[in-house]
């Protein structure tokens, strides 16, 4: 029994190990709650961290006075996760391309950081931007369907 | 000791170690978050608009389209041979087979690209193996495949292979998406069939 409860101890005091059940982040994504935009983060007045998760440098136009720079390969480094752990306010996520900052922000919320978003620059970040044009004159084969 | 004090130490001692135990094993992560940090930064994790419409044409059996959108979205139009899992829906236990065909490489897409790498970082952190992103989502999938247009005199034999995959696959899409609604409901009600059969459940 001893040795189940040291097990579970270190279980418990490992950094790497996920807290949070997988359907937090599935409400906190619900109606792109996680998203905000260029304007908004702008007019924040409470504090906020933005971690850019990018490798280039910004022009000076998407350069913001809170932002520290931290590559996706090194986001759970030691140092990384003390930052982390201290910033006040909202965290936002600022990365090159939709992918890194998605998937970083799947990460950080299971591991339990909260007022956590996505700087997006998209409006609707998941709107279909074509229409599809039914074409009336085809038909599939009977015997495919 | 009386061997009943013993015993019952023991189950109260389990008891109060199952009370600290962290989470339910089945609903959170099972990788650790290092393990899915190098997972998420490596490139092997998608696959193109090109490579998908090359699959959809050979109506590859080793690949699983997810199309991750409402159902109403999924409806209007989706890629011939995909299976709709609505994000909202994706902790369903209902698709845990689905999920668990570990031969089978996923395919997830949205319309862009934001829903398909949280659907991929859960997946994947869940424990289950083979996912992967269609990049761009239906949006590049209409960009590149259903609107394109060879522009040139000469073709190379190359862009001539391209154009002919991205022509036939838009053939496809179009005539699946065409269908009258009744035809449709069948057609994607025989696609449901068909999977739950494959992941081993009855109709």
């Amino acid at each position: 029994m001893g040795v189940l409860l040291i097990l579970v101890i270190i279980r418990n005091s490992d950094q790497n190990v996920f807290q949070e059940k997988a359907k937090t982040a599935l409400e906190a994504t619900r109606n792109d709650a996680n998203i905000v935009s260029f304007d908004q983060v702008k007019a924040l007045t409470a504090p906020y961290l933005i971690l850019d998760l990018g490798s280039a440098p910004r022009p000076d136009s998407l350069l913001f006075q809170h932002a520290l720079k931290i590559t996706f390969s090194q986001l759970l480094e030691k140092a990384n996760r003390k930052i982390l752990n201290e910033a006040k306010g909202e965290l936002i996520l600022y990365a090159d391309d939709v992918p890194t900052a998605s998937r970083a922000w799947v990460i950080l919320n299971q591991l339990g950081y909260k007022n956590l978003r996505i700087l997006s620059f998209e409006n609707i970040p998941e709107g279909l931007k074509y229409k599809f044009q039914p074409d009336t004159t085809s038909r599939l084969e009977q015997d495919t369907m | 000791m009386d061997a009943r004090i013993k015993y019952s130490l023991l189950l109260v001692g389990i008891g109060i170690i199952l009370a600290f135990l962290p989470f339910n094993a089945s609903d959170s992560f099972l990788l650790k978050s290092d393990e899915l940090l190098s997972k998420s930064t490596s490139s092997e994790n998608s696959f193109s608009v090109d490579q998908v419409a090359r699959m959809v044409n050979k109506e590859d059996s080793t690949m699983l389209l997810i199309d991750l959108r409402e159902a109403s979205q999924y409806k209007e139009c989706n890629i011939p041979g995909s299976l709709n899992i609505p994000f909202s829906d994706l902790l369903n236990p209902l698709w845990e087979g689905t999920f668990n065909q570990k031969k089978v490489k996923k395919i997830f897409y949205g319309n862009g690209d934001q829903t398909a790498n949280y659907a991929w970082a859960i997946a994947t952190g869940l424990g289950y193996k083979n996912n992967f992103v269609m990049k761009g989502g239906l949006n590049e999938w209409f960009k590149t495949v259903m609107l394109s247009q060879f522009k040139g005199e000469k073709i190379s034999p190359i862009e001539n292979a391209l154009y002919e995959t991205r022509f036939n696959a838009r053939k496809a899409f179009t005539q699946v998406n065409s269908l009258p609604d009744s035809l449709k409901s069948r057609y994607f009600k025989a696609k449901d069939i068909k999977q739950l059969k494959l992941d081993g459940g009855c109709q």
